[in-house]
């Protein structure tokens, strides 16, 4: 067994929860990945060959789009948001915990007025038939998989709500990332 | 019921967002709410609602914001790469033998990494764990090496691609490709004068920073020889962007895919440090922008109670004089300091300090620069510094105040530093006005 493995093998099976957040994490993931290469493609392209990826520009903002949408998800779950930590890191535990079910809440709520608006958007797109500029491909379906991703973050925030009411361990979930 | 004027809503607005903001709620999701909020008690619900959405998908799917995740993406890639090893080898290869050389080399190598990685705290993070055992074991006191490391980390902010630049250069529309030219001469001048206030240390007190042996002809070359692709890509990048080659987003998606081939070819970049850095650049992505999405909702808000036009007739009244005022502003900045991340700071202040800066007639250019350094002194100046307690987390046996005694003669540099800026403009404008 390799040291890979045998840690693997040391750590606790993931919930349905923490499995679902891994795969939304992977597809933002991979749309910023891809953006990158549509990128350097277009660019290589252009430059090069005198020519360029049809709706090029069409897709790498939609992409980008994506994978906002799909990485606040993430982010939302796992705490990472840009955030004052000024009178939390003086708390107790106990307040550390009320202060972040509050922030959480507010947070879901945010979040939840957001996909609500975003439903707007993306139904006016094929209302009126918005189409990309070379190859004439409806919009709307990437403004979906874009909105698709604002309702895994409502569902994940809502998971995370209720692991900080409910906490199965005693130590609350709190923030892992930090930005500047 | 009395209806509430707009400056009473203005004010209950600022105050609920401080109020949220200190409880915790994400920086973006508490100016997105007050801004929403308050743009529908002026305005109606069913306007402001509609704000949302457009808002929200106008800015994911905006190309030009395209340069955020890319740059981060393209810092991410050279991170795991190991590149912040590589670089403070070659510097210390070089002048390590010094006295104080091991001091220099961490700058020069922080500024280096911050070149490709953008971030103040990342680069701070990272030389915390590459630079500080070193100079430990070469006898350096804790404080100078703690301070160093905090001070060096700023440079993350000035030297392009720097993430709050772009950031400020969204908020006020100014071109992102100038603003990165605008950091490099001031970013090098900070490299500089920390070098110098290296050379003043050692000056006071000669036997705080011992010398080590010096290294081979063969050990510097072979620190060199690590170095050569990411200062490169660096290069090729900034360059093509200087010289009208790429649009700035054009030039963090070449940087990118630049980094990904040169840390796979190199050997330097495997399966899991592809995952952590497509996991990296898509986290902070996404909160960056859930803030910039935040913030132009909080714009509208502004908007609708003329608040910017306000601030500026109250400032420019004060009598001050245009430098007074900015004093004012600058004094505000190290305050918020104290309380809030540089990138938070940024978002929150721009919308509203900006109008004032264009009507008293300053450069917007120079003023992003000018801010920006502001900003990064904040976080390494007592009592609350970001740098300082990203280094105090990751070395646990230094405390606090350790950390900012070493960091004060620093603070003293930048604040001279900041003085010159603002006493000669053309430091920052004079690379931009080059550009083609």
């Amino acid at each position: 067994m390799s040291a890979h493995e045998a840690s693997q093998a040391l750590e606790p099976p993931k919930s349905v929860a923490d499995r679902f957040i891994d795969t939304i994490e992977w597809i933002a993931a991979i749309f910023v990945g891809l953006v990158a290469l549509n990128i350097f493609v277009s660019v290589v392209l252009r430059k090069f060959f005198d020519t360029s990826i049809p709706d090029g520009y069409d897709w790498g903002r939609m992409l980008m789009g994506i994978l906002i949408f799909w990485g606040i998800a993430a982010t939302s779950f796992r705490g990472s948001h840009i955030s004052v930590d000024l009178i939390w890191s003086m708390a107790n535990r106990a307040w550390q915990r009320r202060i972040d079910i509050f922030a959480t809440l507010v947070l879901l709520f945010v979040v939840t007025v957001q996909t609500y608006t975003l439903f707007d958007k993306v139904k006016l797109t094929y209302q009126d038939h918005v189409l990309t500029y070379d190859l004439n491909v409806p919009t709307w379906p990437f403004f979906a998989v874009a909105w698709l991703g604002d309702v895994s973050a409502v569902i994940l925030i809502g998971i995370r709500t209720w692991r900080l009411v409910f906490p199965i361990d005693p130590k609350p979930p709190v923030s892992d990332i930090r930005h500047d | 019921m009395t209806e509430l004027s707009a400056d009473a809503v203005a004010l209950i607005g600022f105050v609920a967002l401080f109020a949220l903001m200190l409880l915790r709620v994400p920086v973006g999701m508490a100016m997105g709410l007050v801004g929403v909020v308050g743009y529908s008690y002026i305005a109606g619900a069913g306007p402001a609602l509609k704000l949302v959405g457009q808002t929200s998908m106008r800015t994911v799917t905006d190309y030009t914001f395209g340069v955020i995740p890319m740059f981060m993406l393209m810092g991410a890639f050279v991170s795991v790469s190991g590149v912040s090893k590589e670089l403070f080898k070659a510097a210390n290869a070089f002048i390590g033998h010094l006295r104080g050389g091991l001091g220099v080399a961490t700058v020069l190598a922080c500024g280096g990494f911050a070149a490709i990685c953008g971030s103040s705290v990342a680069t701070a993070a990272t030389f915390s764990t590459v630079a500080y055992p070193e100079m430990r074991r070469f006898g350096y006191p804790q404080s100078f090496s703690t301070g160093v490391i905090a001070a060096g980390g700023t440079l993350g902010a000035m030297l392009p691609p720097s993430t709050v630049l772009a950031v400020y250069a969204i908020l006020t529309q100014q071109d992102i490709g100038k603003l990165f030219m605008a950091g490099i001469v001031p970013g090098l001048l900070a490299m500089a004068m920390y070098v110098f206030t290296i050379f003043v240390i050692v000056q006071l007190r000669p036997d705080w920073l011992p010398r080590h042996d010096k290294q081979s002809r063969l050990e510097r070359i072979d620190g060199l020889k690590n170095i050569w692709a990411p200062l490169s890509l660096f290069v090729f990048v900034i360059g093509g962007l200087y010289g009208g080659f790429f649009t700035p987003t054009e030039a963090g998606g070449v940087g990118a895919t630049g980094a990904f081939l040169l840390g796979v070819l190199r050997g330097k970049l495997d399966k899991a440090g592809i995952k952590e850095a497509l996991l990296s650049a898509t986290r902070t992505s996404a909160a960056v922008f859930t803030v910039l999405i935040g913030a132009l909702l909080f714009g509208y808000f502004l908007t609708i109670t003329q608040t910017p036009q306000k601030i500026t007739e109250i400032l420019t009244s004060l009598g001050l004089g245009r430098y007074g005022v900015l004093a004012l502003i600058m004094v505000m900045y190290l305050i918020l300091g104290c309380l809030m991340d540089a990138m938070a700071m940024i978002i929150l202040t721009v919308p509203i300090i900006y109008p004032v800066i264009v009507s008293l007639g300053f450069d917007p250019i120079w003023f992003g620069v000018i801010i920006v350094m502001t900003v990064e002194l904040g976080l390494i100046h007592p009592p609350v510094g970001m740098n300082v307690f990203v280094i105090k987390s990751v070395i646990k046996e230094v405390t606090f105040s350790t950390i900012f005694k070493g960091v004060i003669p620093f603070v003293i540099t930048d604040l001279i530093r900041l003085l010159i800026l603002i006493g000669f403009p053309i430091i920052a404008l004079w690379l931009p006005s080059k550009m083609l």
